[in-house]
């Protein structure tokens, strides 16, 4: 199953873009407890690109991607702004203390440690971040019934 | 998101209901301050918290530090296993007390307070 949506590179569009999510994990019948990881990474990602990859004159469009196929669920976010590998922050230090901890690299850290796979690509004019992460199989109706 | 607010004698118990997303982190902010403002210890109890981003941890970060450097006792308790992933691998739940249940939380400051 294969889904995608483009809407404005604007905060406000961050509750639109979550329930796209929401609905294709619906009409795919994924597990709900692994929507949340992805609900995470889009809202992560997305945010990354509202708030650092949006210059001023330029509000770049954000294409969301999303595809279930053969146990992998695959997270695709691409946009038309400057060149921006997220992926090239140093991590953040999940050691430090509460006084020096910083939240700058976080969403993205937290993205690379609850997906599978996270990877960078410019192609064109365009970014295209791509996250995915092997997933349980949907339940059959037969073992929804048992519950 | 919802935020309701308990008290249990000196202690505030901050309730957050729903999604702690970037679009719902600077009103939880605004609630969070408004607390600590009167309160002698904050507990947030995250039992009905179903979701949590880097946004929203930033809150809880900031919430730990100012009742830090006030000298007031800060823990969060009942924390769902979505949003408890959150906190672990961000390494938050070493840097903030995080307990099982309200009980713990409350008996751990009571303790400090003696």
């Amino acid at each position: 199953m294969r889904r995608r949506t483009t809407v404005p590179s604007d905060a406000a569009q961050l509750a639109v873009v979550t329930q796209f999510l929401q609905e294709f994990w619906r009409a795919a019948e994924l597990p709900p407890a692994e929507a949340r990881t992805f609900e995470l990474a889009l809202e992560e990602i997305f945010m990354n690109v509202v708030m650092h990859g949006s210059p001023a004159g330029h509000e770049p469009r954000i294409e969301v991607s999303l595809e279930f196929c053969d146990g992998k669920m695959i997270l695709t976010v691409e946009d038309d702004g400057p060149p921006f590998d997220p992926l090239s922050l140093p991590p953040p230090d999940v050691t430090a203390s509460l006084e020096e901890r910083r939240v700058g690299g976080l969403g993205v850290f937290l993205v690379r440690q609850m997906m599978d796979d996270v990877s960078y690509r410019r192609t064109g004019k365009r970014n295209r971040l791509r996250s995915c992460k092997r997933i349980a199989p949907p339940a059959t109706s037969a073992e929804r019934m048992k519950h | 998101m919802k935020v309701r607010l308990e008290s249990l004698g000196p202690i505030t118990v901050v309730i957050p209901q729903g999604r702690l997303d970037f679009g719902a982190a600077a009103a939880f902010q605004t609630a969070i301050e408004q607390a600590l403002a009167g309160a002698t210890a904050l507990i947030i109890d995250c039992a009905e918290l179903e979701y949590v981003s880097s946004a929203g941890l930033r809150v809880f970060l900031l919430a730990g530090r100012s009742s830090q450097s006030a000298g007031r006792p800060f823990a969060l308790c009942a924390l769902r296993p979505a949003v408890r992933e959150v906190f672990d691998v961000s390494g938050f739940s070493r840097v903030i007390a995080v307990h099982a249940d309200r009980d713990g939380a409350v008996a751990q400051i009571r303790q400090r307070s003696v």
